[in-house]
């Protein structure tokens, strides 16, 4: 793995991880988005034979990155899962207690359709709509608004959701697309952290910043 | 026993006296077979009676069957399967056979099996199936994943497969292949040759091979029945009024749109056949502009247009209301149009085979001549033309080999058994081998296959929910309903790419365009669709509303399909008509290469006209850097994956990078430092040996293989597509195939469908065989180098079509012409 770039917000220090997730400085906490565990299960379930090794190369990069940024606390801005339970799930429940002491957060996504008491049993602390850490705000999806009304003072929000990606063009009409962090001025949108996920293409603006994930190389795409 | 003392041929000799009609040789040929119960191929050209050779010899021998009572016999059961590659022909095929069974007033009746049957139809052919029922192959399948199939099969006589060039070649043809083993097997062992099974069609270069295929599962040699019926096929070239010696593809034709106006306004109804649905709007739009008085005479006919209106058209065609239609690979096959006279070719049909068949498309009444006309898209073309008629001369067709190992059909094929009423391991095995397609199919791999199905390939066994093929009880079985539902609605090899209808806002269907299409344009733009120019407005619920737009701009769409590259044999002839051109030793009728002399003398002039045992390279200095043309003529899949290698191959002798162009006749490599080819090293650049492991080492197969894996994943299941325009049902199981493609190669790289990928670019897309012959061609020819002052008119279109891709149209158009003038001073 190379080495985190640091992303400076509000005079807080998030750790940009070309394995797909921000480790923040100041509050120890680890912020990934998008899951989506059981998909390879879910799949395998209605006869398509998608191999389960994704799934657990998925956790452990997860925990990989745990051990290696040593966070008491993990926020998942949404689609943990992917669908209703089945055994990749039960498998994840005996994983999460190998971490009995790390915090767990989910800002419950689309796909996050799972019974209250299986967040309990598995020690997840859900939150509906967003979860609110000093001044900044985690939500599932940037586009959908909530009658529930945000506190004031937010200045930063980290969203999921749409698996952006980066399109690279190369010599000789080559065209590449990776998945990337995307920060603007007020949010930042992350990658989704499963490999078993596709793209959806987003274009830079100025004052933007994009770093895209070349295979477990960052670029800071200009 | 001679068919012609038995009493079923009397009563059909009579019936057909009685109609003024006598039998062809080639029908009294196969009905003699017919009723010698022996399989066979029956090769006739269309609207010569090939039904017949079929069908009456099935009806002799029900009649000698049941001589007494043959007239009274009811629900036989089925005793004819007839298989057709295209639902439109099953309707009038269909009415012609009622014709003859009323007409010999038997009880037989003859249904229909397809994706328009109703389900009211279906079930009441379920409870008595008719004497003859004509199915598509996807159908057949179907009728395959019924519980209790065997039944319908048991009293069947014959099985006949139409058009079988058509489906040779495809997987269409695989699914015939597998389907065929399973119904003569169905009844436990093969007993006295029954059922018959005869495919009937069209010349192409591998007859032999073609009845092999067929005939693998029933295992017999069979025979061969020629109809030698040769119809006269007249071709004339529209040649332009002045020659261009700097051709370049794409423009000439349109220009030349004029001299179609007399050829359409002197015959009875005109298709012009154009290669692509992007130009054929252009043509269509340009046929009107050059002639505002063939509008409402003149129609559009390509995959995109709504069917209905298609429906409209081809009505239109049988009663000859329509002046002309322009259309695309569209009309290539299907019911013959009476009305039609004439046919014009727009551009190079890139084969033989499909040149004369659409050739064929007019003329129809047995001793009539085909009239076609081809009309260039850019002068060279001309060569092509000349080509063209000395291949047809000599009858040289190209061949359709056939699909080998498609583990993708296979996969789904054991599905299908596995929703009805199971399979056995042994069994099937045995079945599936006994075809042409699996032949080499090792009992490895088909554990693969079955493991695959069974267990999902390698998962971690505590925690995996894989469920799709159960082994009970000796049978392999899919027991959930929803996984056979499913399974039931994607039956099918025929993958098109996600498509989105278009509908006028005010309400009013117009056709389908690819979504990635759509997915470029913003509202306010406009594209021509169906000939209308259409501006876009928005999307909702997955379609695309449009409303009508005087802008007299538009965007044509560029539709995804793939760019057939020249044939072989066509290749070959190009090569043997050049060497006419260089050598003079012209034809008498060879106007096109007359007419062609001033492009050639100045190619002579510049550089070289090649022979036909010679290779040609020419390496040029321009401006844009050093420029290597090749000119082998073998169409530009081949030439393509060529220009890759030999980069690479000339990359070794020194670091260099290039940029390469093709078309069908030959390639460019581009770069900004001198190239070092001469002939000290040509003969060795241009060697077979090492070739697989340069192939992989030059060419990006990844992504190559990325692009075929899509139609590999949905065949084998993995990844299921609505129909057009609805929404995807199964949410959460959607992927795309780039995604699964990524996954396998990363997780489960053995996995077979991955590897079919692969294995169907080197086939298809590098057309790795052809390649090779033509590196071995190449060992054995003379390779002549030049070196010309200023670009030749051969490498002139070639160079405009690398200059293309980064242009608009019209600056391209300007650029073009400066480049004509300088280099014609």
């Amino acid at each position: 793995m190379q080495n985190p770039f640091p992303h400076i917000i509000y005079k807080n220090t998030f750790w940009v991880s070309s394995e797909r997730c921000v480790w923040w400085e100041e509050e120890n906490t680890l912020i990934v988005s998008d899951l989506h565990l059981g998909k390879t299960g879910h799949f395998r379930k209605s006869g398509i034979g998608v191999p389960q090794g994704i799934y657990k190369a998925d956790l452990q990069r997860l925990m990989a990155q745990l051990y290696f940024f040593k966070a008491d606390r993990l926020i998942i801005v949404g689609d943990l899962t992917h669908s209703t339970e089945n055994r990749e799930l039960d498998h994840f429940k005996k994983w999460r207690k190998d971490f009995s002491l790390l915090h767990i957060d989910l800002v419950k996504g689309n796909h996050d359709i799972l019974t209250d008491t299986w967040y309990d049993d598995t020690g997840i602390d859900v939150s509906a709509h967003h979860l609110v850490v000093k001044d900044f705000c985690f939500r599932h999806d940037l586009k959908i608004k909530h009658k529930e009304t945000l506190p004031d003072g937010i200045v930063y929000t980290f969203v999921g959701h749409v698996h952006p990606g980066v399109t690279v063009k190369g010599k000789g009409r080559q065209t590449l697309r990776f998945p990337c962090f995307y920060f603007t001025a007020e949010h930042c949108i992350l990658p989704a952290f499963s490999r078993f996920t596709g793209t959806y293409s987003v274009e830079r603006q100025k004052n933007e910043t994009v770093y895209a994930i070349a295979g477990n190389q960052l670029m800071h795409i200009l | 026993m001679k068919v012609e003392e038995t009493k079923g041929f009397r009563v059909i000799n009579e019936w057909l006296a009685a109609n003024e009609r006598h039998p062809f040789l080639f029908q009294l040929q196969a009905w003699q077979h017919i009723v010698n119960r022996e399989s066979g191929l029956v090769n006739a050209p269309t609207g010569c009676g090939k039904t017949y050779s079929v069908f009456l010899g099935a009806i002799i021998q029900f009649i000698n069957q049941h001589p007494g009572y043959y007239h009274s016999k009811k629900d036989s059961g089925l005793q004819l399967l007839w298989i057709t590659p295209l639902r439109a022909l099953a309707k009038d095929i269909g009415r012609a056979m009622e014709e003859v069974i009323a007409g010999l007033g038997m009880s037989w009746k003859v249904g229909i099996r397809n994706g328009d049957t109703p389900l009211a139809e279906r079930a009441k052919q379920k409870r008595q199936m008719p004497e003859v029922l004509i199915i598509t192959p996807e159908s057949l399948h179907l009728l395959l994943a019924q519980k209790g199939y065997a039944e319908v099969f048991r009293s069947l006589e014959i099985i006949a497969v139409d058009e079988w060039h058509e489906l040779l070649g495809s997987k269409r043809g695989v699914q015939v292949e597998l389907a065929i083993s399973r119904i003569v097997n169905s009844q436990g062992k093969l007993t006295n040759g029954k059922p018959a099974l005869w495919g009937i069609s069209a010349t192409i270069g591998n007859l032999e091979e073609a009845k092999d295929v067929l005939l693998s599962p029933v295992r017999q040699t069979g025979i061969i029945i020629k109809a030698n019926i040769q119809k006269k096929i007249e071709v004339e070239s529209v040649i332009p009024d002045e020659i261009e010696k700097y051709p370049w593809a794409g423009h000439l034709g349109i220009r030349l749109a004029h001299k179609l106006i007399p050829i359409i306004l002197q015959s009875k109804t005109t298709l012009i056949f154009i290669n692509t649905r992007g130009m054929s709007e252009t043509w269509y739009q340009t046929l009107l502009n050059v002639c505002p008085d063939l509008a409402g005479s003149i129609a559009l006919h390509h995959g995109s247009i709504d069917m209905e209106l298609r429906a409209w058209i081809e009505d239109n065609l049988h009663t000859g209301n329509l002046k002309a239609v322009v259309c695309t690979a569209s009309l290539d096959l299907g019911v013959d149009f009476r009305p039609v006279e004439t046919v014009v070719q727009v551009g190079s049909p890139k084969g033989v085979a499909r040149f004369l068949q659409r050739a064929g498309r007019s003329g129809h009444s047995p001793d009539a001549t085909s009239k076609i006309y081809f009309l260039p898209t850019h002068s060279l073309e001309l060569i092509e033309a000349a080509a063209l008629k000395s291949a047809m001369s000599e009858n040289l067709i190209e061949s359709r080999p056939p699909m080998m190992l498609c583990y993708d059909v296979l996969l789904q094929f054991l599905s299908t058994l596995a929703i009805s009423d199971g399979f056995s391991q042994e069994e099937t095995y045995a079945e599936v081998v006994s075809t042409f397609c699996y032949q080499h199919l090792t009992k490895d791999e088909w554990q693969q296959i079955l493991y695959f199905v069974t267990e999902g390939g390698h998962a971690m066994h505590q925690y995996d929910d894989f469920k799709k093929i159960e082994l009970e009880d000796g049978l392999y079985k899919i027991k959930s309903r929803k996984v056979a539902m499913r399974h039931r609605m994607h039956i099918g090899t025929i993958v098109s790419s996600s498509m989105m209808k278009v509908k006028f806002i005010t309400g009013g269907y117009i056709g389908v365009i690819e979504e990635f299409f759509i997915s470029r344009l913003d509202p306010g733009d406009v594209f021509t669709l169906a000939g209308r120019n259409l501006e876009f407005l928005m999307i909702k619920d997955m379609t695309a509303l449009v409303k009508k737009s005087g802008s007299k701009k538009s965007i044509i769409p560029s539709w995804d399909g793939g760019r057939m590259p020249l044939s072989a044999n066509l290749g070959k002839k190009l090569r043997e008509t050049l060497d006419r051109s260089a050598t003079g030793a012209l034809k008498p009728g060879e106007n096109e290469l007359r007419s062609l002399q001033p492009l050639f003398e100045l190619q002579q002039l510049l550089s070289h006209v090649p022979k036909q045992h010679e290779l040609l390279i020419e390496q040029i200095e321009t401006k844009d850097g050093f420029h290597l043309f090749v000119y082998p003529f073998e169409g530009r899949l081949v030439h393509e994956a060529m220009a890759a290698i030999l980069a690479f191959r000339i990359s070794l002798i020194r670091p260099i990078t290039f940029s390469f162009a093709m078309n069908d006749y030959g390639f460019e490599l581009l770069s900004d430092q001198p190239i070092p080819v001469d002939d000290t090293n040509v003969y060795d650049l241009f060697s077979p040996a090492d070739l697989l492991n340069d192939i992989q080492r030059s060419v990006n197969s990844t992504e190559m293989a990325k692009r075929k894996f899509r139609d590999v994943a949905v065949i084998g299941g993995l990844i299921f597509q609505g129909m057009p325009g609805e929404k995807k049902k199964a949410r959460h199981l959607q992927s795309s195939a780039s995604l699964l493609f990524n996954v396998f190669a990363e997780y489960d790289k053995d996995n077979l469908l991955l590897r079919q990928a692969y294995q169907e670019v080197f086939d298809q897309q590098m057309e790795e065989v052809r390649l090779r012959d033509m590196l071995e061609r190449i060992q054995h020819s003379k390779i002549v180098l030049t070196f010309p002052e200023r670009l030749t008119p051969f490498c002139f279109p070639i160079k405009v079509d690398s200059m293309r891709e980064d242009l608009s149209s019209e600056k391209l158009e300007d650029r073009v012409k400066k480049m004509q003038q300088q280099l014609e001073f």
